[in-house]
C-alpha cells in the first residue's frame, strides 16, 4: 500500500511538472506519449529533491512533504490550464506545394508528408510533394519497430531479472552504496560523503540515488528491485520520449526509426539494467534538446517549452557531473546563438524577444541549481578531477594525450553500441546520404543551440580526458562508451529532425 | 518517406534505405536476444551472496553508525572485497585501513585462515570474533588506549 501511495504521489509530481510547462491551449490529451514518457523521470526527478530537501531540513514525515508538492505542483498546472492561452494556439505553419505557408490542422493521413524546412513558424516556400508512399515499406518499418521493442523488453527484463542489484562495479560501489547511506543513514547520512571513501565519488550528484532512498523510506527497506525498476524506467521512457517528440515534429515514420535504432542498440539497453545513472542522464539530454526543438517548431514565444528545457537540462546536472558540463554548454550554446542573432543586426524587436525568451529556462533551471550548488558547497568533498592543477596544465601540454583521446573517440564511435555487423552511427551516415542529401531542412534556434550543445558537452568530456588524474588509457576504456551512450538518444533525435524521412505531422495530437 | 524527393531514382534509393536500417537494427535486437543471460544461467543476488549474506552477522554486532577499519586480501579483487563490504555495512563508513579501534578482515577465500601475506598484519591485531566465511572482527590494540572520536565506531 505505502509503495502505490509512493508511485502515485510520484507519477502525480512528474505529470504535473510536465504539465507545467506545456502550452496552455493545447488540449491535455495532446501529445499523451510525450508527457506519459515524462512523467516518469520528472516524478522521479522530484522525489530525489524533496528526499534530499528532507534530509538537509531533517524532516522525517515524507509522505507530507510528498502530498504538499503534488498538491502544490498540480494546483499550479491546474490554475495554468485554466487561465488558457491569452494568444491562442498558434497552429504551425506548412507550406503548401505552391510554396505559401498555411495553417493546417495537421490532418490524419497514414505516413502523409510535411516539408520540413518550410514548416512551423516560417514563410514557407514549400518545394515538396506529396507521393503515395508504398504500403509494404510503411509496414516493414512498423513490425521492425514492433519486434525491437519486444526484443528489448524481453532482453531488458530478463537482465534486470538476472541481476537484480545491478551490474558493474558502479552499482554498488556509487549509486545504490549512496542511496543506502541517505536511506540508512537517517540524521546521519552525510557520513556518507566522507573523504575516507572518496572512491565511492561522493560528490556525484543525487537524483538517482535519492529517488531510490525515497522509494525505501516509504517501504521501510532497502528493497533492491527500486533501483531495477527505476532502471527500466528511464530506459524506455527514453524510446517513449524520443518516439514521441520525433513522431510531433517529423511524423510517425521518423519516430518508428528513430525508436528502433536506440532499441537496437544492445549496449543502451544492457545498460539501462545496470543500475547505472548514465541512461538517466542521456534523458534528462534528450529531453532539454527535444524541448529546445519543440520550441523551434511552435509559433509564439513557448516560453513554457524553453522552461521544461530548463527543468530537464537542471535534472541532467542533479544526475551526474557530466549533465552539469551539459548544462554549461547548452547555456552557452544559447549565449552563443543569441551574440549570433546579434551580429546578423537582427531587427531590435526580434533581438529582444529572443534574449527575453531564454529567461524561462534559466528561472526553471534555478531552484535545481540552488539544490545543486548547496549539495556541492555544504555536502560532497571536492572532487577529484580538479585537485591538481599543475598536474593538469602538464598534461595538457602532452601530444601524446591528445592522440590517445583521439584514437579512442575514433574507435569508440563504431563500437560503443555493441552492435552487430554495422555499427548505428555507420547506419546514420549511410542513411543520411540515402535519404537525405538532397534535402536541407531549415533549422531552428533551438536545433543549433542542441547541435553545438552537444558538441561542447563531446569537447568537455575530450578536456577531462586530457586532464584525468587516473590512468588516461584506463579512464578512456572504462567510459568512454557510456559517455557515448549518453548523447546517443539526442544525436537519433536530432539526426531524425533533420533528414526527413517520412515526415509527417502527429495527426490530431499536436502541441 | 521518400515524398519529399523530386526525382524518380529517390524513392528506390530510400526504400531501399529504409530496409536495410530496419533489417542492421533488427540484426542488433537479435544480437541482444541472444546475449541475454536465461533466468537458469542469471548468477541472482550474485552481490547480496557476497555483500549483504556474509556480512550480515557482522553488521549486527557492529554499531549503527561511525567509522571502522578494513583489512582483506591482496590480489585482483581485492577492491570488489572491499567495495562489497561497504556496501554490506553502510551506514558504517569502512575506511581501508587498519588505523581505528574496530578493524573488519575480509579473507574471503581463505575462508577464515588469513593468509600469509596478510598476516603480518592481522597478527597486530587482535581477533575479537571470527564470523565464518573469511569475515572476521579485530580490535586494534593500538588504538584502545586512544579515546573514540565522533567518527570512530564505538
Amino acid at each position: 500500500m505505502a509503495l502505490v501511495l509512493a508511485v502515485i504521489l510520484c507519477l502525480v509530481c512528474g505529470f504535473a511538472l510536465a504539465s507545467l510547462g506545456w502550452p496552455r491551449s493545447a488540449g491535455l490529451g495532446s501529445a499523451v506519449l510525450l508527457r506519459a514518457s515524462l512523467t516518469g523521470p520528472f516524478g522521479l526527478a522530484v522525489f530525489s529533491i524533496i528526499f534530499f530537501i528532507g534530509r538537509v531540513f531533517g524532516v522525517s514525515h515524507l509522505v507530507a512533504l510528498d502530498l504538499i508538492a503534488g498538491t502544490m505542483l498540480a494546483a499550479a498546472a491546474a490554475r495554468r490550464r485554466s487561465q488558457g492561452d491569452p494568444q491562442g494556439l498558434k497552429p504551425a505553419l506548412i507550406a503548401a506545394p505552391g510554396g505559401t505557408a498555411e495553417a493546417v490542422p495537421y490532418p490524419a493521413v497514414p505516413f502523409p508528408v510535411v516539408p520540413c524546412s518550410d514548416r512551423i513558424g516560417s514563410a514557407g516556400s514549400g518545394t515538396g510533394k506529396r507521393i503515395s508512399h508504398p504500403v509494404w515499406l510503411e509496414r516493414v518499418v512498423t513490425a521492425g519497430f514492433v519486434v525491437s521493442v519486444g526484443a528489448a523488453v524481453y532482453s531488458a527484463w530478463l537482465r534486470a531479472w538476472a541481476r537484480p542489484q545491478g551490474s558493474g562495479w558502479d552499482a554498488f560501489a556509487i549509486w545504490n552504496l549512496h542511496a543506502r547511506f541517505l536511506f540508512r543513514g537517517g540524521g546521519h547520512w552525510r557520513d556518507g560523503f566522507s573523504p575516507l571513501i572518496s572512491w565511492s565519488h561522493p560528490d556525484y550528484p543525487l537524483l538517482l540515488p535519492a529517488a531510490v532512498a525515497h522509494f525505501w523510506s516509504y517501504l521501510g527497506h532497502d528493497e533492491p528491485a527500486v533501483p531495477a525498476v527505476i532502471g527500466l524506467v528511464f530506459t524506455f521512457c527514453t524510446v517513449g520520449l524520443l518516439c514521441a517528440a520525433l513522431w510531433l515534429l517529423r511524423g510517425r515514420s521518423c519516430a518508428l526509426l528513430g525508436g528502433l535504432a536506440l532499441l537496437s542498440t544492445p549496449a543502451f539497453i544492457d545498460l539501462g539494467t545496470w543500475q547505472y545513472a548514465d541512461v538517466p542522464l542521456s534523458f534528462f539530454l534528450l529531453a532539454t534538446v527535444a524541448f529546445l526543438c519543440l520550441r523551434d517548431e511552435r509559433a509564439g514565444s513557448s516560453p513554457g517549452l524553453l522552461a521544461l528545457a530548463g527543468v530537464a537540462a537542471g535534472f541532467a546536472a542533479w544526475t551526474k557531473n557530466e549533465g552539469v558540463l551539459f548544462l554549461c554548454a547548452i547555456v552557452l550554446a544559447l549565449a552563443w546563438h543569441m551574440g549570433r542573432e546579434r551580429s546578423r543586426k537582427m531587427s531590435s524587436q526580434g533581438f529582444e524577444g529572443r534574449r527575453v525568451s531564454t529567461i524561462p529556462l534559466l528561472a526553471a533551471l534555478t531552484p535545481v541549481l540552488v539544490v545543486i550548488i548547496y549539495f556541492k558547497r555544504f555536502v560532497a568533498p571536492p572532487g577529484d578531477l580538479f585537485s591538481d592543477p599543475a598536474s593538469m596544465l602538464h598534461k595538457v601540454l602532452e601530444p601524446a594525450r591528445y592522440w590517445a583521446v583521439i584514437k579512442w573517440y575514433a574507435t569508440e564511435f563504431f563500437r560503443f553500441g555493441h552492435w552487430l555487423a554495422i555499427p548505428g552511427t555507420l547506419l546514420l551516415v549511410g542513411f543520411y546520404f540515402a535519404v537525405a542529401k538532397e534535402q536541407h531542412a531549415r533549422r531552428g534556434p533551438g536545433f543549433r543551440a542542441a547541435v553545438v550543445g552537444l558538441a561542447l558537452t563531446l569537447a568537455g568530456y575530450f578536456a577531462v580526458y586530457l586532464i584525468t588524474p587516473l590512468d588516461i588509457y584506463w579512464h578512456l576504456r572504462f567510459s568512454l562508451d557510456r559517455l557515448f551512450l549518453q548523447v546517443w538518444p539526442a544525436v537519433i533525435f536530432l539526426f531524425f529532425l533533420s533528414v526527413r524521412a517520412g515526415e509527417q505531422s502527429a495527426a490530431g495530437d499536436r502541441i | 518517406m521518400q515524398d519529399l524527393l523530386p526525382s524518380d531514382r529517390a524513392p528506390r534509393r530510400i526504400t531501399i534505405a529504409s530496409v536495410i536500417f530496419v533489417l542492421c537494427c533488427l540484426l542488433s535486437s537479435a544480437r541482444m536476444v541472444l546475449d541475454t543471460p536465461l533466468p537458469r544461467q542469471g548468477k541472482a543476488d550474485e552481490i547480496a551472496r557476497l555483500s549483504d549474506r556474509r556480512f550480515a552477522a557482522l553488521r549486527a554486532e557492529l554499531p549503527q553508525r561511525g567509522v571502522v577499519g578494513y583489512v582483506g586480501e591482496s590480489g585482483s579483487l581485492a577492491v570488489a572485497d572491499y567495495y562489497l563490504a561497504q556496501y554490506a555495512l553502510t551506514p558504517l563508513v569502512v575506511e581501508h585501513s587498519a588505523n581505528h579501534r574496530m578493524v573488519v578482515g575480509n579473507f574471503p577465500s581463505a575462508a577464515g585462515e588469513v593468509p600469509g601475506q596478510d598476516l603480518q598484519l592481522a597478527q597486530e591485531l587482535q581477533l575479537v570474533k571470527d564470523f565464518g566465511n573469511g569475515v572476521l572482527l579485530f580490535a586494534n590494540p593500538r588504538f584502545a588506549d586512544i579515546p573514540a572520536t565522533d567518527k570512530d565506531a564505538r
